[in-house]
């Protein structure tokens, strides 16, 4: 195996791993916070607020309440975002101001290590605030405004897991790539704008252009948005989850390697 | 289970011995065929001005770079093929401070154990040791923010020593810290060395290096220009005698021809003075030319060395 592929394995990226998990332990209370109440507000304010306006549509040839159909894209959505924002701000600050990582890699640790280490602590978060986000929603099933399919709430986590992998990959190359904190607003409107609000997590993106069909058969989130949709409202394993594993897998391994290389630039100066 | 035993090999050899060491940045050859050795129980000083390739020799040693060319061993463990083996016997202190600002005092040392294997052993009692030892266990539990300059030092050198290294690498070790904070320090690298750590050290201070070193290694535009005894080293760089005379004297352009005429090296401006390194017959023969003029002579210091080393070649 690729010595990059290879270090996800190896004890030195679960050392990374588990200093980050230690840090987040001292302060889960207030960590968790954020993501337990954002979920919450976001489903009473445009699942029930908004969507009381909105009456049932159709989607898929199916009538559905505004609030079911936003609640599994909300799961992509939580996964993309903590993931991405991880990898970017969080990782940033630890390499440029706190210096974690040079004080990591002056020991057995080496920076496909560090990298790897960030990216499974993403994408762990990622996933921790993703299964936040469906209690959340069972909370809602409980009061009867959600009907879900729950026996496939818990193997959408995996899903989730892996998603979340994708999208740390892609933060982590604008840690490697911008000039400074101050230019952090760059991803932001390069690839959360874009990719979060054109993949069916808020709204139906439908079109018959060409350029409408090729996004979304190219953006990630869009089928797996939609593959947790089916497989929630519906209760049916669906195209859209292959075809989002499989873009997740390409995106991991194209994107490992040339983190990888950029960070060794940024980081040592070598490459 | 893998154990803390060395590497056969380690008993025959320095423990660390670096072989013409090369390492380009944008084609600019900042380290350039540089050899370098350091027993156990032995400080090695890296010496040389700005830019001449100090850290960046430190920085392959300990494998934060790898190298263009050349060969690296650590405690009879070649770096390129078994580097895991080769860190496990390495500490570093590095020039910033680079503790874990989310984790206490005493956190920053169990932390730094989980990035070795095979783990040092008893690891708790060993982390209250080194914080009693460096004088860090009142702070054991507070965030290392607060420390003072020479107490963050005291952190670093204690995290580098955790996992119960045989070789220490300490970048600039007391930059930025006040004279009695930097006579801890020496005292406790003196100590290390005493219980038989190999130590190598870069350091922009002569006092420094002078008090600290066993060997000397004299690095200029990453090459290696003179090695040894500090005092070797002064002779064969700079000359016997240095010769400081008042750069406002108007007998200075007279003396300045005889030094051309004698093929010497061009004497060296400091303030108002003028510093001129001389072997024996050259100091005689300028005591019999300039006999009238007013001027001092003193042993060379690594001073004058750094001198020379910060004049463009």
């Amino acid at each position: 195996m690729i010595p990059s592929y290879r270090a996800a394995f190896q004890w030195q990226s679960r050392a990374v791993l588990g200093r980050h998990l230690t840090v987040y332990r001292r302060n889960w209370h207030t960590a968790a916070l954020p993501p337990l109440l954002e979920p919450i507000i976001l489903l009473l304010a445009f699942g029930v607020g908004l969507g009381g306006f909105i009456p049932e549509f159709a989607w898929r040839g199916r009538p559905v309440s505004y609030l079911a159909y936003l609640a599994p894209g909300m799961l992509a959505y939580t996964a993309f975002m903590t993931a991405f924002f991880q990898a970017l701000f969080a990782a940033y600050i630890r390499m440029h101001y706190q210096k974690t990582w040079e004080g990591q890699l002056v020991t057995q640790l080496r920076l496909e290590h560090v990298v790897w280490g960030e990216v499974l602590w993403a994408a762990t978060l990622g996933t921790v605030y993703a299964l936040i986000v469906t209690l959340v929603l069972a909370g809602f099933s409980l009061t009867g405004w959600l009907q879900l399919y729950w026996a496939n709430a818990f193997l959408v986590l995996p899903l989730l897991f892996l998603a979340a992998l994708a999208f740390a990959t892609l933060g982590l190359l604008f840690t490697a790539l911008v000039p400074s904190i101050d230019h952090m607003n760059i991803p932001f409107f390069l690839v959360i704008m874009p990719l979060g609000f054109t993949s069916s997590t808020y709204f139906p993106l439908e079109g018959d252009s060409p350029w409408t069909q090729a996004w979304l058969v190219l953006n990630p989130l869009h089928h797996l948005a939609e593959g947790i949709r089916l497989l929630l409202l519906v209760g049916e394993p669906n195209h859209h989850l292959v075809a989002a594993c499989s873009l997740f897998l390409l995106m991991i391994l194209i994107l490992i390697p040339v983190d990888e290389r950029l960070l060794r630039r940024r980081v040592l100066g070598e490459g | 289970m893998p154990t803390l035993a060395a590497h056969p090999n380690a008993q025959n050899e320095p423990v660390l011995l670096a072989c013409g060491l090369v390492k380009q940045f944008a084609g600019r050859r900042v380290v350039d065929g540089v050899d370098l050795r350091c027993r156990a129980g032995q400080v090695l000083g890296l010496l040389g001005a700005n830019g001449a390739g100090k850290t960046t020799t430190l920085r392959l040693c300990y494998g934060f770079l790898q190298p263009d060319a050349g060969t690296i061993r650590v405690a009879g463990v070649d770096r390129h093929t078994d580097p895991e083996a080769a860190a496990r016997w390495v500490g570093v202190c590095t020039q910033d401070d680079t503790f874990d600002t989310d984790f206490t005092v005493r956190g920053n040392l169990e932390q730094m154990s989980r990035y070795f294997r095979p783990r040092p052993p008893a690891v708790k009692a060993r982390v209250t040791a080194l914080l009693e030892r460096f004088g860090l266990d009142r702070y054991a539990n507070a965030k290392p923010d607060i420390l003072s300059g020479g107490y963050r030092r005291r952190l670093m050198l204690a995290r580098a020593l955790v996992h119960e290294p045989r070789l220490l690498f300490l970048d600039e070790p007391t930059t930025g810290l006040d004279p009695q904070a930097r006579l801890e320090v020496w005292e406790l690298i003196d100590t290390l060395r005493r219980e038989g750590l190999g130590i190598v050290l870069t350091t922009h201070y002569m006092d420094e290096a002078e008090r600290l070193s066993d060997e000397l290694l004299i690095l200029r535009e990453g090459r290696v220009v003179a090695a040894g005894h500090s005092r070797a080293v002064l002779g064969n760089l700079i000359g016997e005698h240095m010769l400081v005379l008042d750069a406002r004297d108007p007998a200075v352009p007279a003396v300045r021809d005889w030094v051309r005429q004698a093929g010497l090296p061009e004497p060296t401006r400091v303030l108002s003075s003028l510093h001129l390194a001389l072997d024996g017959p050259g100091l005689a023969q300028f005591s019999t030319r300039f006999g009238d003029l007013r001027f001092e002579v003193r042993p060379p210091t690594l001073d004058d060395l750094f001198l020379k080393l910060a004049e463009p070649s």
